[in-house]
């Protein structure tokens, strides 16, 4: 029996007349990379938003961890062990690499009032903790806007790794991303399914679902349709659930 | 081959310090055809010329780096001094601390004021503080009836022309604030988010960094600054004049600007500033040495200013060239 991380339980948000989610329920199994596909305006963001704590639910509720959750804000989310990785890659571009794996987290030496930055321990740190992820560290002293946009996802979901969160949630990760960079933020994934960290990744590329998912949930015009184990289905399967060709099959 | 690899080296010098090179080749040349140049005295006239704003210019480096501006340090170091001089005047006990304290707490609120506008309610920096400028300025008018202010007992003079083991005053605590607020920017937690909110706001506040609070702050630095210039000016003239510090701002933001920092928020470095602040004050001081009107200073700083941003556009597309 695996362990459930994250129970969604009759999610419903409207924004205005429209209803984008209604009585939306999922798990993520923990130590799973889950993907969560559906044509656009099916919901994906939405619901990843209200796990994240970016939006609140008009109902329904989250068990995360064992204990059921309301997050009023991205940092709580965060606080919470449920680290999202936005489109915007959330790095400044200005600092290095380094200070980005720090950010908001700083290590300081001397007096505490004074807030002086060890840079010589985050500087050997960050090295470390990148390294768990990825083979080929980015250079940790350069500014991350000198880096590829691989190498900054890179960054970015190593990160997100590093500190410890239990989830995390990614939009598209690859969307803007060439053939070789998109493998490698896909090796960076597996490796934090290797290190016993649950993922959350919305994909619209199904081969890519395929390639780094155990489970797939798809969403429908807002209603979650079901799951599928990744090695127990075809993208066929997954196409017609998306589309609404009922069962694998065919027929409406 | 090898002079191949020289010339590469030395264009990466000219690339990464290029800044420095210019203003040794500046001061190298005049050296060279001007003997009073480098004299003791000269050198002492361009240091003390350029402390004041030098102090203003260390402040808006962190404004400019934020990703804004302060227009408003010119009139805030006038604030400054007409506040202290008038209490060093008119208040016949303390009259010199009064007049500090209050030199500084008058400044503090104006500094206040631009960061409640901009980090609070959104003001763009440009609009808040061209509308400080020109309201501080205008209250000092109203104030002084636009007439100077004489009569500084003769003591406070002490910090604006004496010297300290030969060295001015005034360069003395330029060298303290440059060397303090160097270390807040490069050293400390606050110069990180400083740079982190100039390079990303959205990342920033993502990651937990409260961006309000770090904007507030800044400007209320930017302030400190310029109020801490404005009573060095009461001491280098022992009265105070309403009409003090005129462009000051636009000068100050050419000395940063040249000094590698950009408009655009997220890069610069202190020591950057301080050369651009020696730049800009040796061109000067050369042209007056070779008899030219002072008139034409102006132009040589704006000539500096288009140069400095151009050679680093043009650098800029270079390295993105070799990136692609």
């Amino acid at each position: 029996m695996p362990d459930t991380l994250l129970r969604a339980e009759a999610i419903s948000k409207s924004f205005g007349p429209v209803v984008a989610l209604q009585d939306a329920s999922l798990e993520l199994v923990a130590g799973e990379v889950t993907g969560l596909v559906g044509d656009n305006g099916a919901g994906k963001s939405t619901l990843v938003k209200i796990i994240s704590g970016v939006l609140r639910p008009d109902a329904g509720s989250i068990v995360f961890d064992g204990e059921r959750v309301d997050f009023a804000s991205p940092a709580a989310a965060r606080a919470g062990g449920i680290e999202t990785v936005y489109q915007d890659l959330a790095l400044a571009g200005n600092m290095a690499v380094w200070a980005n794996v720090y950010l908001g987290r700083e290590l300081t030496v001397g007096p505490p009032s004074l807030n002086i930055l060890d840079k010589r321990t985050m500087h050997a740190k960050s090295a470390a903790m990148l390294k768990q992820f990825v083979e080929q560290v980015p250079p940790i002293d350069e500014p991350v806007e000198s880096l590829s946009g691989g190498q900054r996802q890179i960054v970015a979901i190593a990160r997100a790794g590093a500190w410890g969160s239990k989830l995390i949630v990614m939009d598209e990760p690859t969307a803007a991303l060439g053939v070789a960079e998109t493998r490698a933020v896909e090796e960076v994934i597996k490796g934090l399914r290797q290190r016993g960290l649950t993922v959350l990744v919305i994909s619209h590329n199904l081969d890519q679902i395929f390639r780094i998912t155990d489970r797939i949930w798809v969403l429908r015009r807002g209603r979650v349709i079901g799951s599928r184990e990744t090695r127990m289905t075809r993208p066929e399967e997954i196409v017609s659930m998306i589309t609404g060709a009922t069962g694998a099959a065919g027929g409406a | 081959m090898a002079s191949s690899r020289e010339g590469r080296a030395l264009s990466g010098l000219v690339r990464r310090h290029g800044l420095l090179v210019v203003f040794i080749l500046v001061v190298g040349l005049m050296l060279a055809v001007k003997p009073t140049f480098g004299t003791y005295q000269n050198i002492v006239n361009i240091l003390q010329q350029n402390s004041i704003l030098g102090i203003i210019a260390c402040g808006m480096t962190f404004a400019i780096i934020l990703g804004g501006f302060d227009l408003s340090v010119g009139s805030v170091t006038a604030l400054a001094s007409v506040v202290g001089a008038t209490a060093m005047i008119d208040i016949e006990t303390y009259g010199i601390p009064i007049g500090i304290v209050g030199a500084f707490l008058s400044c503090l609120i104006v500094g206040a004021a631009n960061g409640w506008l901009i980090a609070y309610l959104g003001v763009n920096p440009f609009v808040a503080t061209l509308g400080t400028m020109t309201v501080v300025r205008g209250l000092i008018y109203v104030a002084t009836n636009a007439s100077p202010r004489f009569g500084v007992p003769y003591s406070f003079t002490t910090v604006g022309l004496g010297y300290i083991l030969g060295i001015p005053v005034p360069v003395v605590i330029f060298a303290i604030v440059a060397i303090l607020l160097g270390f807040v920017l490069h050293r400390t937690r606050f110069g990180h988010y400083v740079y982190a909110v100039g390079g990303n706001v959205v990342a920033a506040a993502e990651m937990g960094v409260n961006v309000q609070r770090v904007r507030f702050a800044v400007y209320v630095l930017v302030s400190a600054c310029a109020a801490l210039s404005g009573i060095i000016l009461i001491g280098q003239t022992a009265s105070a004049t309403p009409q003090a510090a005129l462009g000051y701002e636009l000068t100050a933001i050419a000395a940063v600007i040249v000094g590698g920092a950009s408009l655009g928020g997220g890069h610069g470095r202190m020591i950057g500033t301080i050369i651009g602040v020696f730049l800009l004050g040796v061109v000067a001081n050369s042209l007056n040495l070779f008899g030219v009107s002072p008139f034409w200073q102006p132009v040589a700083t704006g000539l500096i200013l288009v140069g400095a941003v151009a050679a680093d556009g043009f650098h800029k597309r270079g390295t993105f060239a070799h990136a692609k």
